[in-house]
C-alpha cells in the first residue's frame, strides 16, 4: 500500500505518519504542501520525500492519500486525488460548506475511489464500549445526551521552537470556515448519529466570543442542541474554554441518559497526572489507546479492498450540514430544521 | 423568634434540624400528614397544630415546607397575620401566585425569603465568590448539572405536575437561579425535555441553553431519570481569564461501599451530601435567621430573585413545549 500525505496544515498529519508507519506493508511515498516552509520542516522531521507539488506527488500513483490541508482547501486536493485514482482519507471537518462536501462525494464516486472522513473518535475504545452498551439496549431508549468537546485555542498548535508553519488558520474564518462550531461540533455530532443510529432533524445554537474575543475573528464559545429523528436530544459544548494552563488540551465527554439510567464517557480520561517542577503546573499524560490508529487501519483496509469505509463521505456531509445549520441558528436565534 | 413549620417531610425535617441550631424556637408544626407532624414535633420537643391559621397565631415566622402549589395560599395567610415567611423554592406554582405573594408581603410589611439553597452550598458559594473577585475574568460558558432519581414526596406530589410544576420548575430552577447569579440576567432559553413530548415517559430529562444579556451562555442539565440512589451535580464556569471546574463526584470526601441489607427501599427525595460541620441547609436557615432579626440587611437570595428564577423556568417549559427559543421579555 503506497500512501501520500497532502498538506501538513492540520497538526493531525504528524500523528498519521506514526499511524501509517505502525501498519505493516504500508509505504509513505512522501508529502506535498503548498506551504514550502511546512513541507521542508516535516519532510526533514520525518525523513519523508518532499514533492514539489500535489500533482508531482500524485504522479507517483499512490494507492491512497490523506488530506490534511486547511478546512476550506479540502475540495481542490480531493479533486486532484480522485482524478489520480487515489483513495482519500480527508481530515475533519470534511468541508466548510455543504456544497463542497457534496462535490467531494460526487468526484470520488465518479472516479471510483473511496472517500473517508477522519472521525477517529468512532475508534476510541471507551466510545466503542458505550456504543455497545446502547446497542445492547441496557441503557434503554436514550432520552438525551449532555456532551462536550472542549479545547484550548487551537492557535496554540504552533509549538515553541518551530519555524512559522502557518498553522494559525484555525482561527481564520476564510480558511477554517468558522471557529468552535466548525472545529468541535462534528466529532460529537458524528458519534451521536452513529451511536443512536438516527439522523439529526433540528439544530439550535448559541455562540459567543468571550474567550480570546479581542484576538480572533471567529466564535470561541458555543452550545449546540441537536434533536434526532428518534426524539433523542443532545447538547454539545464546543467551546475553546480550556485555558492554555489547563492540564491537557481539552477532551470529549458524553453523558447519555436513558430510560434505564446513565452512562458517562470521558474519552480522554485515561491519564496519569504529572506534577513537574519545570512545567510549573500539573499535566495529564494520556495512556489510553490512540483512536487514530484504528481509523487509519480501517481506511487502508477499505482502500485495499476497494470497499466503502466504516465512515464515509456522507458522514462528513451530514456533519457539515449540522454545522451549517448551527451557524444559521446562531444568526437567526431560531432552531433550524434539517 | 418563634418559628412555625408547615410540612413534615424531607424538607421540613431538614429545616427543623437547621432551626434548632439557631437561637430561634421551633414553636410548632402543621402538616396534613398528622403522624409525620407528630413525629417531627416529638423530635424537637414542640407541638403540632391542626391548621396553618392556628399555627400562625402562635409564631413570628412561618416556614413553608409544603408542596409548591400550597405556597401561595399559606404565604397570603401569613402576610395577613403580619408574620414573616420563609418559603421553599420554587416561590410559587405560577408567576401570578409568586407576584401576589411578593405584593402581599410588601403590603403587610413582612419579610419573604425563598429557599434557593444552592446559593448556600459551599462549593457553589465559593465559585460565585471567585467569579465576583474576577478570578475567571468575564464569564463565557457555564455548565450546570443536577440529576437524580424520581422523588416521591408525601402522596407522590413531586410527580404531580399540577402540584410541583414538574422537573424543570422543581429541580432545574436551582441551576437557573445559580446561572443567573454567576453570569447575570437571562435573555432567552431554549430547551428540550422528555416529558414535554412524551408525558408518560418513565423518567424525565431536560437540557436547556440559556443566553445571558452580557453574552455568556449556559448549559443546564436536569433529570429525574437516574437509578436510585444516584444524585449527581456538576458545576463549571469558564471565563476569559480562568476556569472553575467541579465535576460530579469530584470532591466527595467519603465513599462507602457496603453490602446491602434490610429492605433496600429507596429514599423519598434525593439530596446531595458532602459532610461539612454546617450543612448548606444550616447555613441557609442561619442566614435567614440573621435576615429576620435584622442582623443582616440584604438577603443572599430575595423573593425577587425567586420570581426571576420562576420566569426562567416557565420560559424553559414553554420552549420545551413550543420548540422555540423563548425570550424572558415575554415574562416581564
Amino acid at each position: 500500500m503506497r500512501v501520500g500525505i497532502m498538506s501538513f496544515a492540520h497538526l493531525h498529519a504528524e500523528g498519521y505518519v506514526y499511524n501509517l508507519r505502525a501498519i505493516p506493508g504500508v509505504e509513505i511515498i512522501g508529502l506535498a504542501d503548498d506551504n514550502p516552509v511546512r513541507a521542508a520542516y516535516f519532510a526533514q522531521q520525518f525523513g519523508l520525500r518532499q514533492f514539489e507539488s500535489y500533482e508531482a506527488l500524485l504522479a507517483e500513483k499512490p494507492d491512497a492519500v490523506i488530506v490534511c490541508s486547511e478546512n476550506a482547501r479540502h475540495l481542490p486536493l480531493v479533486k486532484l486525488a480522485a482524478a489520480a485514482g487515489a483513495h482519500v482519507l480527508c481530515e475533519k471537518p470534511l468541508a466548510t460548506t455543504v456544497a463542497d462536501a457534496q462535490a467531494m462525494i460526487d468526484v470520488c464516486r465518479a472516479a471510483g475511489v473511496q472517500l473517508m472522513t477522519a472521525f477517529p473518535m468512532r475508534f476510541s475504545p471507551p466510545v466503542m464500549e458505550v456504543k455497545k452498551l446502547v446497542d445492547s439496549g441496557q441503557l434503554g431508549p436514550v432520552y438525551g445526551c449532555n456532551s462536550a468537546n472542549q479545547g484550548s485555542l487551537p492557535r496554540a498548535h504552533q509549538a515553541a521552537g518551530m519555524p512559522d508553519l502557518g498553522r494559525d488558520w484555525f482561527v481564520n474564518k476564510a480558511l477554517a470556515g468558522g471557529g468552535v462550531v466548525t472545529d468541535h461540533v462534528v466529532h460529537l455530532a458524528d458519534l451521536l448519529r452513529w451511536i443512536l443510529q438516527s439522523e439529526v432533524v433540528e439544530v439550535f445554537a448559541e455562540t459567543n466570543q468571550v474567550f480570546y474575543g479581542a484576538e480572533v475573528e471567529v466564535e470561541t464559545g458555543g452550545l449546540v442542541m441537536l434533536t434526532f429523528a428518534n426524539g433523542t436530544f443532545a447538547s454539545i459544548d464546543c467551546s475553546w474554554s480550556k485555558p492554555p494552563y489547563y492540564p491537557t488540551w481539552g477532551g470529549l465527554k458524553m453523558e447519555l441518559v436513558g430510560e434505564n439510567g446513565l452512562a458517562v464517557v470521558d474519552a480522554f480520561k485515561q491519564t496519569i497526572t504529572l506534577y513537574n517542577e519545570a512545567a510549573g503546573r500539573p499535566r495529564w499524560l494520556p495512556w489510553g489507546s490512540d483512536a487514530n490508529q484504528g481509523m487509519v487501519a480501517e481506511f487502508l483496509a477499505a482502500a485495499h479492498e476497494n470497499r466503502t469505509p466504516a465512515i464515509t463521505g456522507f458522514d462528513g456531509y451530514q456533519a457539515a450540514a449540522i454545522v451549517a445549520a448551527a451557524y444559521q441558528s446562531a444568526a437567526t436565534g431560531e432552531p433550524v430544521a434539517l | 423568634m418563634r418559628v412555625g413549620i408547615v410540612g413534615a417531610g424531607f424538607m421540613a425535617q431538614t429545616h427543623a434540624a437547621a432551626w434548632v441550631k439557631t437561637p430561634a424556637e421551633i414553636a410548632g408544626i402543621h402538616s396534613i400528614d398528622r403522624e409525620s407532624a407528630k413525629r417531627l414535633a416529638g423530635a424537637y420537643d414542640t407541638r403540632t397544630f391542626e391548621s396553618v391559621a392556628a399555627l400562625l397565631r402562635d409564631v413570628d415566622v412561618l416556614d413553608i415546607c409544603a408542596p409548591t402549589h400550597l405556597h401561595h395560599e399559606m404565604t397570603l395567610q401569613a402576610a395577613a397575620a403580619g408574620k414573616d415567611v420563609v418559603c421553599e423554592k420554587p416561590l410559587g406554582r405560577t408567576l401570578d401566585q409568586a407576584r401576589e405573594m411578593i405584593a402581599a408581603c410588601d403590603k403587610a410589611g413582612v419579610k419573604l425569603l425563598v429557599g434557593h439553597v444552592v446559593r448556600f452550598f459551599p462549593q457553589y458559594a465559593l465559585a460565585k465568590e471567585a467569579v465576583d473577585r474576577g478570578d475567571v475574568g468575564k464569564v463565557g460558558v457555564v455548565r450546570l448539572t443536577r440529576c437524580s432519581f424520581q422523588p416521591r414526596g408525601t402522596g407522590g406530589w413531586f410527580m404531580d405536575s399540577e402540584k410541583s410544576g414538574g422537573m424543570m420548575l422543581d429541580l432545574m430552577i436551582h441551576d437557573f437561579d445559580y446561572a443567573r447569579w454567576v453570569a447575570g440576567e437571562v435573555e432567552s432559553v431554549f430547551t428540550r425535555q422528555v416529558r414535554s413530548r412524551h408525558p408518560d415517559a418513565p423518567g424525565d430529562y431536560a437540557l436547556a441553553i440559556l443566553r445571558h444579556t452580557n453574552g455568556a451562555i449556559s448549559n443546564v442539565e436536569g433529570g429525574w431519570a437516574y437509578p436510585p440512589p444516584l444524585f449527581r451535580t456538576a458545576l463549571e464556569i469558564a471565563g476569559d481569564k480562568g476556569l472553575i471546574e467541579h465535576p460530579a463526584g469530584s470532591s466527595d470526601p467519603l465513599e462507602v461501599y457496603v453490602q446491602a441489607s434490610g429492605s433496600g427501599e429507596r429514599p423519598s427525595v434525593a439530596a446531595p451530601s458532602s459532610p461539612t460541620t454546617e450543612s448548606p441547609y444550616d447555613l441557609e436557615i442561619r442566614h435567614f435567621y440573621d435576615v429576620l432579626t435584622g442582623a443582616v440587611t440584604t438577603p443572599r437570595v430575595t423573593a425577587a430573585d425567586g420570581l426571576v428564577a420562576l420566569k426562567i423556568a416557565f420560559a424553559a417549559i414553554e420552549s420545551a413545549q413550543t420548540g422555540k427559543r423563548v425570550s424572558l421579555k415575554e415574562f416581564a
